[in-house]
């Protein structure tokens, strides 16, 4: 159906017939990212918990890749008011809004839930000499320029995940190594072409659990990592996380959109989206509401930008 | 032994067969439509396999895998369209044969040599996994810089009859792959502050762009005369005597295959140029490849097939997807809570064993899938260029398109179109411009890599073995073709000066 069309027969239904209206059709998630990836992932996972919370309609994922994410925002950006288009926003989303790679900001979408976190963290190979992130930084310190640290991307979130850590310690002069994907990076470590990885906990899981890495720190104690300290144990006070949550279309009705919330928060309970997230290790981090997720999303975009200028990759 | 042969019942099972079976019914028909790959095609299941067991699950997806390498050669050979990347350079010989009116013989070796690298790839997968998964976290950026050049230098065996226009179309792919986000500083490089530029011009668009659309241009142009002579051989199939005399090259492209394959990020369309280009190097008629050679369709189609198992070899022994296909496919096991690694040999032993049986299943039922299309594809080729073409065009817009949801794309694919046609009307070649987009990102990010690790030293590209090894190849490769022909022209008196193309009769 045209969304012309689903937006008439909203605009014509009388408040009091606005729940029976809802949902009037299929519902869509746009999916702007890598096929098989965590974020891909997420929004699968989601197209199969969903349908017996919105009326058994269809839940059905639909690939708009291009442009960093913009092409699928810009999708998502265009069906204002249309409750049945959905898109999973993270903080890659919210980086590339800082940078301004992307022209969007958190005003042009309605937050709905926050998801999931994903703590970041800084693992090593076996046999590193380093054993806490003092000894990585004080090795950087007595010899600038000479450790090395793999991670995802370039002015990417952890790239800038990083780059707050580092900043708590002093900023010594390690070199970040970017690569194409966490997976590339944390075999640039585990292959012993740089001195640790910047990646997530699902990543390095097996090598964790086999003993051929290690961690030094974690962001955010991890109930599967006891033994491990997090940054705040280790006195850098910061805990930066990738994190994942659902977005609507601008000027979604506040009706509606709590509405959406309430079937969403009920979708990720179920049986089967759970198992997805012990699996995928993944811990779930909702927040009190849909307005706290606004929040969270202005403040992600503006602590970025606030890193990105005091690195110089920013001007004004 | 008895294991696997736990694990070959398990495969057999109703259930687990009609799973390899539908896959590989998919995987050949994703491979064969242009823009559509085996990526594409796993990621079309992944929602279906969540609703799986993890056994059936996998297998239908390993399935596809190796049945979309076979099924790109399909269209390669009988349009000279490849139906996805890894088939590029079974268009050289593959569509040549083609057009001598022999599709049905260069389907039947494709075929054949895409089975017997998909078993040697399997092989080597069981026999290897710990030793060649070691060896490939050994690649670091130095060493994927040294298989880059050495990869680009493979440009001087596609340049055709003017080295100097080869040289040029190699430079112009050089150039499109800047377009795009840096991956080293994330900053836009020629994007004229359009967004659609930002994930730069891809394969995909490029190929369709070139051996579609510009084909297609250049057959209404009456350019290029791209349909074979209408006699009824166009549908024999090889001879078994044939099939077989070709042990030795399929073993090399298996070989080459399987060493690349296992790297994470090198990928079966460079593995498949490699073994192109190296059974060219040790043949007695080099000048030859590219004229319809059995030899140049069975090296690139046994490496393609040969490099589903090697792309196994890290994400079963580390977890590391070694390509997008083996991403989508980590996707679809980490839903089923199958998290490949160190562990997973000793904790899920009968999964990775019904894995192993399952890989020689699948090949074999791509096998049985693809002999039964050969005579449907031997009479599309039948079809009239007029009506064929548009088809082509339409179908891989539409494929193009739905790669990504992306009508950017199917616009870079009438960008290409247009350059490449215009590169056939100047004699330029296609080939090279190709060989530098897919190796140009390559070679430069792990260049600038290796100096930021390095602290802007360059003599770490000659203190890894694996890397001066590789440049060295590169460096004799690269003035091999030039040597020869400097060699040839002294032997056979004062040629004139353009009749490049030596006669044939002197090398046989």
């Amino acid at each position: 159906m045209a969304p012309g069309l689903a937006a008439l027969a909203l605009a014509g239904c009388s408040p009091a017939g606005e729940d029976a209206a809802f949902p009037s059709r299929a519902i869509e998630i746009v999916s702007w990212a890598t096929p098989g990836g965590p974020t891909d992932l997420l929004s699968r996972a989601l197209a199969e918990a969903a349908p017996p919370h919105f009326d058994g309609r269809r839940v059905t994922v639909m690939t708009r890749q291009g442009g960093a994410g913009a092409a699928g925002m810009q999708y998502l950006q265009g069906r204002e008011g249309d409750p049945h288009v959905l898109g999973v926003f993270t903080a890659s989303g919210t980086v590339n809004m800082a940078t301004g790679r992307i022209p969007f900001s958190p005003g042009d979408f309605t937050p709905i839930l926050r998801i999931q976190i994903d703590p970041f963290l800084v693992a090593v190979r076996d046999d590193s000499p380093f054993h806490t992130l003092g000894d990585l930084f004080e090795a950087a310190h007595a010899r600038p320029g000479e450790v090395s640290v793999s991670g995802f991307g370039a002015a990417s979130a952890h790239f800038l995940g990083f780059a707050r850590l580092r900043a708590a310690a002093d900023d010594p002069d390690v070199r970040w190594i970017a690569y194409e994907g966490s997976a590339d990076a944390v075999v640039a470590a585990l292959g012993g072409h740089t001195d640790a990885a910047h990646t997530n906990y699902n990543i390095v899981r097996e090598h964790l659990r086999a003993g051929t890495m290690r961690v030094l720190g974690v962001a955010l104690p991890v109930e599967a990592l006891p033994e491990t300290p997090s940054y705040a144990e280790q006195g850098y006070d910061l805990t930066p996380v990738h994190w994942r949550g659902v977005v609507g279309p601008p000027g979604l009705d506040p009706a509606l959109r709590a509405d959406l919330r309430a079937r969403l928060t009920a979708a990720i309970e179920d049986p089967g989206f759970r198992e997805y997230m012990e699996q995928a290790a993944l811990e779930y981090a909702t927040m009190a509401d849909a307005d706290a997720f606004g929040v969270w999303m202005a403040e992600e975009v503006a602590t970025s930008r606030d890193m990105l200028r005091r690195l110089g990759i920013l001007d004004e | 032994m008895s294991a696997f042969l736990d694990g070959l019942l398990t495969a057999l099972q109703p259930g687990n067969l009609a799973a390899l079976l539908a896959g590989s019914l998919l995987g050949v028909f994703a491979g064969a439509m242009p823009g559509l790959s085996s990526t594409v095609g796993l990621a079309l299941v992944l929602p279906v396999t969540f609703a799986l067991d993890p056994t059936p699950a996998l297998l239908m997806m390993v399935s596809i895998y190796m049945a979309a390498e076979y099924g790109g050669s399909i269209t390669a050979i009988a349009i000279g369209v490849p139906g996805s990347s890894p088939a590029l350079a079974t268009t050289f010989d593959g569509y040549a044969m083609t057009r001598r009116g022999e599709a049905g013989r260069a389907l039947g070796i494709s075929l054949f040599s895409s089975m017997s690298g998909g078993l040697l790839g399997t092989i080597l997968l069981v026999v290897a996994l710990g030793p060649l998964s070691r060896a490939a976290i050994a690649f670091g950026p130095a060493e994927y810089f040294g298989l880059g050049v050495f990869g680009l230098s493979i440009v001087a065996n596609l340049v055709g009859k003017d080295p100097f226009k080869g040289i040029v179309s190699a430079l112009l792919g050089l150039l499109f792959f800047i377009v795009g986000l840096d991956v080293l500083t994330g900053a836009p490089r020629l994007t004229f502050g359009t967004n659609a530029l930002m994930d730069g011009l891809g394969l995909v668009p490029m190929l369709i762009g070139f051996f579609a659309i510009a084909e297609a241009l250049a057959a209404v142009t009456g350019r290029r005369r791209s349909t074979p002579p209408g006699g009824g051989i166009a549908g024999a199939l090889p001879k078994a005597r044939e099939l077989f005399g070709l042990w030795r090259t399929i073993l090399r492209g298996s070989a080459i295959g399987g060493l690349i394959g296992a790297i994470p990020g090198a990928g079966a369309t460079i593995a498949s140029i490699v073994a192109w280009n190296e059974e060219r190097r040790v043949s007695k008629t080099p000048e030859r490849f590219g004229t319809g050679l059995p030899a140049g369709i069975a090296a690139p189609e046994a490496a393609n097939n040969s490099c589903v198992g090697a792309a196994m070899i890290p994400l079963l022994a580390l977890g590391i997807p070694g390509s997008a296909s083996a991403a989508v496919l980590l996707g679809g096991l980490t839903v089923q809570g199958v998290a490949p690694g160190p562990l997973l040999m000793t904790e899920r032993s009968e999964l990775v064993y019904a894995l192993y049986a399952g890989f020689v299943v699948a090949v074999l039922l791509m096998l049985a899938v693809g002999r039964l299309g050969i005579p449907l594809w031997t009479r599309v080729v039948r079809l009239r260029p007029s009506i064929l073409m548009p088809l082509v065009v339409a179908i891989s817009l539409v494929g193009t398109f739905s790669l990504r949801g992306n009508a950017a794309d199917a616009w870079a694919a009438l960008f290409f179109g247009l350059v490449g046609f215009a590169m056939l009307r100047g004699g330029y070649p296609l080939a090279p411009a190709v060989l530098g987009l897919i190796l140009g990102p390559m070679i430069e990010t792990n260049y600038r890599r290796a100096l930021s690790l390095s602290s802007g030293s360059h003599s770490v590209f000659l203190e890894s073995p694996i890397s001066l090894v590789l440049l060295l190849l590169a460096a004799v490769s690269f003035a091999a073709p030039a040597v020869r022909s400097r060699l040839i022209s002294g032997r056979g008196r004062a040629p004139e000066p353009d009749t490049h193309e030596p006669r044939r009769e002197e090398h046989e």
